[in-house]
């Protein structure tokens, strides 16, 4: 459980991140989603007691990041995979955290093992690709055997097979009864992945819901064999649309609402379904457009 | 310190299940835990262990050298052990400095801060392994001394001796430890290697240098190295105000200053 309330930051006049304020419930993933500079890796590095807020609280199972007396074992955290130190190998750099998180030795090998990276325990980081490092991280980050995960861009690198991968993990993680805030810029694997998001702009959150809520305001798509008479069918029984430049319509009311005005004036229906594919896109510059020019 | 116990967090569920062994429970971070996490993270690097090699390579060249050019009469392992250490003194701060500046040049930061939040005693416990690394590596300039004493006394017509050893080698390890506390402290302070490297190594020289011609006699008050040299004598000369004055500006001041730096410093 990951509580944050009113967090603000501020550097001199300029405020990074004003009021900002969510909860991230067990047994979900919540994606969070800002252009950059909109304030999401300030957010981040405050939750895990990186960066002092200017105000506002931010608590992980109910406690202060700072207070929890050995992080690692309640939250796992990736904010950097790049934050390694590339002269020691990727066994080293767990084995390392290990011995702090207090887990026994065996479980660095383990964890190598489960992101698939046992074949390159033995090498030095500095040698590894981008998304190996991201593996690296992640399996860092589950070391401690965390309730919570707390990940910044962690498909950043990442081959198709690897952003498959991580999905399957996150997604088992939170089955379990785990906690995941996780950011991305790769708005398609985030609605792939994710329950909730909560989407910031210019330093407040502009939008907070589950993912169906907040994509279910982009309609329906429907395609008629008439498209003119059916923009007219539409548009007579008051229902407001938007043609597409294949011919479809998109309309703003249920696919119910469409299919009967379209009966009523005797249409042909070739398609009737729930508007997606880019909607979190249109979504995301929807609502981080404004806050950003201002 | 308090080291706190807590029970493994409360989850529904947990993840990883697979992996069949169930963690031991957590606990907080004793501090000796944390010193000895430092201690292996200057050793487990290639740098760190080249610096470590360099020290000893340039102690056993200087024995080396002074072995073949031994002057008259009885030598005393002094001879070897201030030409070995000359180096030592030299590089150890280094060693300070780097335990306290690698963290932010590698960005290692960010993962030592969040898995150890309470960043004043990590940095404290830098502080302690700097110096036990560092007394690690004095022993082995010491027992290359001894060994280069001995093999003196075997292979050559001279007489040697170990007259005095106790004193010289007390006198070295403070000389030692607290280089290598005010190496930690400006590295604390400025968080670049090689700038904090630079500042440490031309600031208190410039300072020895300029102060006399300045302030005449009241450079003393400020000259770290002299104020090093007699606690590594042991003997304070009746300027007790002047050393602690000079130690509480160049060793203690940057000290509290970096610990308080670091502690409030944004980890990118």
């Amino acid at each position: 459980m990951i509580t944050v309330e009113n967090l603000t930051k501020r550097y001199g006049s300029t405020t990074a991140v004003q009021d900002v304020s969510f909860t991230v419930a067990p047994g979900s993933i919540t994606g969070f989603l800002g252009p950059n500079g909109a304030g999401k890796s300030t957010t981040l590095r405050m939750l895990t007691g990186l960066t002092p807020p200017s105000s506002g609280t931010a608590t992980i199972t109910g406690k202060r990041y700072v207070e929890l007396p050995n992080p690692g074992r309640v939250v796992g955290v990736m904010l950097d995979a790049a934050a390694q130190h590339a002269g020691r190998t990727g066994r080293e750099t767990l084995a390392l955290n290990a011995s702090l998180l207090g887990v026994p030795k065996g479980r660095a090998d383990e964890m190598l093992d489960a992101v698939g990276l046992a074949h390159a325990a033995k090498r030095r980081v500095g040698q590894y690709s981008l998304g190996m490092r991201q593996r690296l991280g992640i399996a860092n980050a589950l070391l401690g055997d965390p309730a919570v995960l707390i990940l910044d861009e962690p498909a950043n690198g990442m081959d198709p097979e690897g952003i498959r991968w991580m999905r399957g993990l996150l997604q088992d993680f939170a089955s379990r009864g785990g906690t995941v805030i996780l950011s991305s810029h790769l708005l398609g694997e985030v609605q792939a992945t994710v329950d909730r998001l909560v989407v910031i702009g210019g330093g407040r959150i502009v939008a907070d819901g589950s993912l169906d809520e907040l994509l279910a305001g982009t309609g329906t798509l429907v395609r008629g064999l008439d498209p003119i008479g059916l923009n007219q069918a539409l548009t007579a029984a008051g229902l407001h649309l938007e043609p597409m430049h294949d011919g479809a319509l998109r309309v703003d009311a249920t696919a119910e609402q469409v299919g009967r005005a379209a009966a009523a004036a005797g249409q042909v229906l070739l398609e009737l379904r729930q508007s997606d594919g880019a909607g979190l896109e249109d979504l995301f510059f929807q609502l981080t457009a404004t806050p950003a020019a201002a | 310190m308090t080291t706190l116990t807590e029970a493994a967090p409360v989850a529904p569920a947990k993840h990883k299940a697979q992996a069949g062994t169930a963690l031991p429970p957590a606990r907080g971070q004793a501090f000796l835990k944390l010193v000895a996490i430092e201690l292996r993270k200057s050793v487990n690097t290639r740098s760190g262990r080249v610096l470590i090699g360099a020290i000893l390579l340039i102690a056993l060249a200087a024995m080396t050298w002074q072995i073949t050019h031994l002057p008259e009469g009885t030598i005393n392992v002094e001879a070897f052990l201030s030409a070995g250490s000359t180096g030592a003194m030299l590089i150890l701060p280094v060693i300070g400095v780097m335990a306290m500046t690698s963290e932010w040049t590698q960005r290692t930061a960010l993962t030592t801060f969040t898995l150890s939040p309470r960043r004043v005693r990590v940095q404290l416990a830098k502080f302690v392994s700097a110096v036990v690394l560092s007394a690690v590596v004095m022993t082995g300039v010491v027992i290359l001394a001894l060994g280069a004493t001995a093999l003196t006394g075997a292979i050559t017509d001279h007489a040697t001796s170990y007259a005095a050893l106790g004193s010289q080698l007390t006198g070295a390890y403070l000389m030692m430890a607290l280089n290598v506390v005010m190496g930690a402290a400006f590295g604390a302070v400025i968080a670049q290697t090689a700038v904090a490297i630079l500042v440490f190594f031309i600031a208190p020289t410039a300072w020895s240098l300029a102060g006399p011609a300045l302030f005449k006699d009241n450079a003393n008050w400020l000259d770290v190295f002299s104020a090093f040299g007699r606690i590594a004598e042991r003997n304070l000369n009746g300027m007790l105000p002047e050393t602690l004055t000079a130690i509480g500006v160049w060793v203690v001041l940057p000290t509290i200053v970096g610990l308080w730096l670091s502690s409030r410093r944004e980890v990118k």
